[in-house]
């Protein structure tokens, strides 16, 4: 009988054990165990709790070993595992309590503590788009092999896009592909402060035996390094520990590794060994692709013309459109109805945007000092070239970011007409369109803003 | 066989052991206690599966043996004596347990004893010795927001962790959550545990019993308690308690004030006139300065009771689940209480106003 058919081999060796012991004992102790898994001839068999554990052991050990070597001669041992109610307790339906009361968000929060992963960020769940497909199969790489194609692998992309999703899920793959892996997830701020305290107290060597017993290390946000000469000493050791045995490290970052400041060479040096990808801004498709996706999540309905409304409005950010969706789920539920286009926008206006309150004047100071002109010329009625285009980029950002009217955009910028700013506005909207260079532009304008 | 004990103790531990011995249909044995006689001792032994315990009083005996009492027998005999400087005489003959006092006498029927289970043992664990009254206290505070529902072990237990000076004991049952930090010895120290909330009456009784320092002991699978004369052990689930900081509120839009028994009462009230869902409702109105609760049935009338309070930050009407609210005042000494509200589908937040603020209790409004 082949040993890898536990079931059929626990079955049999029940039957047996069932003649010698009394049915009391057998219905407490013996009718909840199953063989968990066999290794090198040691079979592990899972039970309930202690006692049972105990009563085993003790009463039964030895006659159940020599069954279990009748039936397959490889049987060397037998342990005693005790498993989880949740093992044992398969396919149990899942009872929803039905209270008036809202129930607390809780099973959005559990983090496995061996291995500090959320088993909510999965690859199930993750929604692959153009954007994001070349970490995504630079992930599968990694997960097949981890620790020898790409190692560290590094991946970066601004606030939002599903870099920790991505990483969280890297190493939920790698713990179910290869059980026998161990994998840690940690953020840099936690990594820093575990170093801080093992230097208080005096346990350094501790702090170092505690992360090089992992064979996946994944490390969230490393920009935080930047500055931090002890800690990016550690994390430098911990590196060669991890490369020079092969094992996987995998890093993520708000931006490429040759831009974090304060990092020093040899760190920067190290994370570029592997492969860098970069999670780029999200397409449309993608982002339209993303609001359906979490609006299932939430078993609300929206149509085609706010899905469309919604995904050209939040461009950048994905845990925005999250957010968003959140909001209108919530607002669903309050009203008992869908949502039409129009409140949607309000809420839109109030939740997804919190804009900070900026004068006409810093704008207008922000912008002529990227186009390094004097910022009183863009009140003056000269028409250079080079004035032109900066007041009315101007214009536009007042415009579409801060939702002036177009008659005090223009009294504001040296008394101008509303229909001087209507074409200012229109123009760049349109030249945006075409213009890469001056897109660009208006969007690292925003970040300045 | 022949065994002398004192009443007293005797009396003490029958009733400390016999309440987890149940009734147990496959097992027979494991609705008795064990007793297993010693040169100078008598160790009580009773186990449910899920705790044990062994409880240890001196005792005069000619020789060394274990017997199996029905609990529910025995325990029902020695609870009527009232001899407190008395002795209780024991003796077996063949298979029949003959006690005896200063005027009673009684024979019990005894249970073979080998299928009797061993009491599970701390390994490899870690050991750590704590107040029993910090324990106690902690348990008692947070143990009644458990979730009395199986399906998911970990909610239907108290997690305890440390955090720095402090055990903090939490527990949920995702509508209503308690926190209570209660303040240690900074030698204490111990990896996070979760006790089934079905053990936790258990493990108070026997910790008011031992009083004083106890040695704690746990592992993935199993904790213990050791006093002088008295052990206990109980499974622990291996789980993971959410992590539920996340929740907590950082601020809040409206808070009122009130002195805990003004609410106590008020809830009595309104207690008599709520429905099946022992709907609440909260209207806080700052400006106008009124608190006040309210409840409705369509059969029997309805209430609506002003609280004496002090009021901040904006208006707000919001319905909660009476009985959630009425049950954290047990664990607030304070005289006056800080209700803090988010806003509307937003958790509320009920703390001790004065005190040390050591407690938090969290409770999730109702739908409509």
């Amino acid at each position: 009988m082949p040993m890898n058919d536990f079931s059929q081999i626990w079955q049999t060796a029940l039957i047996e054990i069932k003649g010698m012991v009394s049915p009391a004992n057998y219905s407490t102790w013996l009718s909840t165990t199953k063989i968990i898994r066999e290794s090198e001839g040691v079979i592990h068999l899972g039970v309930p709790n202690e006692f049972t554990k105990e009563w085993l052991a003790k009463k039964c050990h030895n006659s159940i070993l020599k069954i279990l070597r009748q039936i397959n001669g490889n049987v060397r041992a037998l342990e005693y595992v005790i498993i989880k109610d949740g093992e044992r307790k398969e396919g149990s339906s899942k009872k929803t309590i039905s209270s008036p009361t809202i129930a607390m968000p809780l099973q959005d929060f559990y983090i496995n503590k061996e291995d500090n992963l959320n088993p909510r960020y999965t690859f199930e769940n993750f929604i692959i788009g153009p954007f994001n497909e070349l970490a995504h199969a630079a992930s599968q790489t990694v997960i097949k092999n981890p620790g020898q194609t790409y190692n560290p692998f590094f991946i970066y992309g601004s606030p939002g896009r599903g870099k920790t999703h991505l990483i969280q899920a890297i190493g939920n793959e790698i713990k179910r592909q290869h059980p026998n892996k161990k994998v840690f997830y940690l953020t840099s701020e936690k990594f820093g402060s575990d170093l801080l305290n093992s230097f208080q107290e005096n346990k350094t060597q501790q702090f170092k035996e505690k992360y090089r017993k992992y064979d996946t290390m994944i490390i969230d946000d490393v920009q935080f390094f930047s500055g931090k000469e002890k800690f990016q000493e550690e994390l430098f050791h911990l590196f060669n520990t991890f490369h020079d045995t092969g094992r996987q490290l995998i890093f993520s970052s708000d931006r490429h590794p040759n831009v974090i400041p304060g990092l020093e060479d040899r760190i920067r040096g190290r994370f570029n060994m592997g492969m860098t990808v970069d999670i780029p801004e999200p397409d449309h498709e993608s982002r339209t692709a993303i609001v359906r996706s979490k609006s299932r999540m939430h078993n609300i309905s929206l149509t085609d013309e706010i899905v469309e409304f919604l995904s050209s409005e939040i461009e950048d950010n994905i845990r925005e459109i999250e957010g968003i969706v959140n909001v209108i789920a919530c607002q669903v539920q309050l009203k008992n109805r869908d949502l039409n286009l129009n409140e949607i926008k309000y809420l839109l206006k109030n939740s997804a945007k919190p804009k900070k309150n900026i004068s006409v004047k810093e704008v207008v100071k922000i912008v002529s000092d990227f186009y390094t002109i004097d910022e009183d010329s863009i009140y003056n009625k000269t028409r250079r070239k080079e004035v032109v285009k900066p007041r009315q980029v101007a214009m536009y950002i007042l415009r579409e970011d801060f939702n002036i009217s177009f008659p005090s955009i223009g009294e504001k910028m040296g008394g101008r007409d509303h229909t001087t700013v209507i074409h200012s506005y229109e123009k760049i909207k349109e030249d945006i369109k075409t213009n890469t260079l001056l897109a660009q532009e208006i969007s690292q304008l925003r970040t300045m803003l | 066989m022949k065994i002398e004990v004192h009443l007293s103790q005797f009396k003490k531990m029958i009733s400390l052991s016999e309440k987890i011995a149940k009734k147990n249909m496959t097992l027979p044995v494991l609705s008795c206690l064990l007793f297993e006689v010693g040169k100078n001792n008598l160790n009580i032994k009773a186990t449910n599966l899920d705790v044990g315990v062994e409880v240890m009083i001196p005792a005069k005996s000619d020789t060394e043996g274990v017997i199996a009492v029905p609990a529910q027998t025995i325990s029902a005999f020695v609870s009527q004596l009232n001899d407190q400087d008395g002795i209780v005489k024991m003796e077996l003959v063949s298979g029949n347990l003959h006690l005896s006092s200063a005027r009673s006498k009684v024979i019990i029927k005894t249970v073979p004893a080998e299928d009797f289970p061993t009491i599970p043992r701390v390994t490899e664990g870690q050991k750590t010795t704590i107040s029993s009254e910090a324990l106690i206290k902690g348990l008692k505070s947070v143990w009644y927001s458990a979730s009395i529902s199986s399906v998911k072990p970990e909610l239907s237990s108290v997690y305890m962790y440390k955090n720095g000076d402090y055990v903090v004991f939490a527990a949920t049952d995702s509508f209503r959550l308690a926190e209570k930090k209660v303040k240690v010895d900074h030698s204490v120290a111990f990896d996070d545990i979760l006790i089934p909330l079905k053990n936790i009456s258990d493990i108070i009784r026997v910790l008011e019993d031992i009083g004083g320092d106890i040695d704690m002991s746990s592992n993935k699978n199993l904790i213990s308690f050791e006093g002088q004369d008295v052990y206990l052990a109980s499974r622990i689930i291996d789980g993971t308690f959410p992590d539920y900081k996340q929740i907590v509120p950082k601020g809040y839009a409206t808070e009122a004030i009130t002195l805990k028994q003004d609410v106590i009462n008020a809830l009595k009230v309104s207690n008599v006139f709520t429905d099946k869902f022992n709907q609440v409702k909260f209207i806080v109105d700052p400006k106008e300065g009124y608190f006040e609760i309210q409840t409705k049935n369509a059969d029997i009338g309805e209430n609506a009771t002003k609280v004496d309070s002090a009021l901040t930050g904006e208006r707000i009407e919001i319905n909660f689940n009476g009985k959630y609210i009425a049950d954290c005042f047990q664990s607030i000494d304070a005289d006056s209480v800080s209700f803090q509200l988010g806003g509307m589908n937003k958790p509320m937040v009920i703390r001790p106003a004065s005190g040390d603020g050591t407690f938090m209790y969290l409770v999730m409004p109702m739908n409509r």
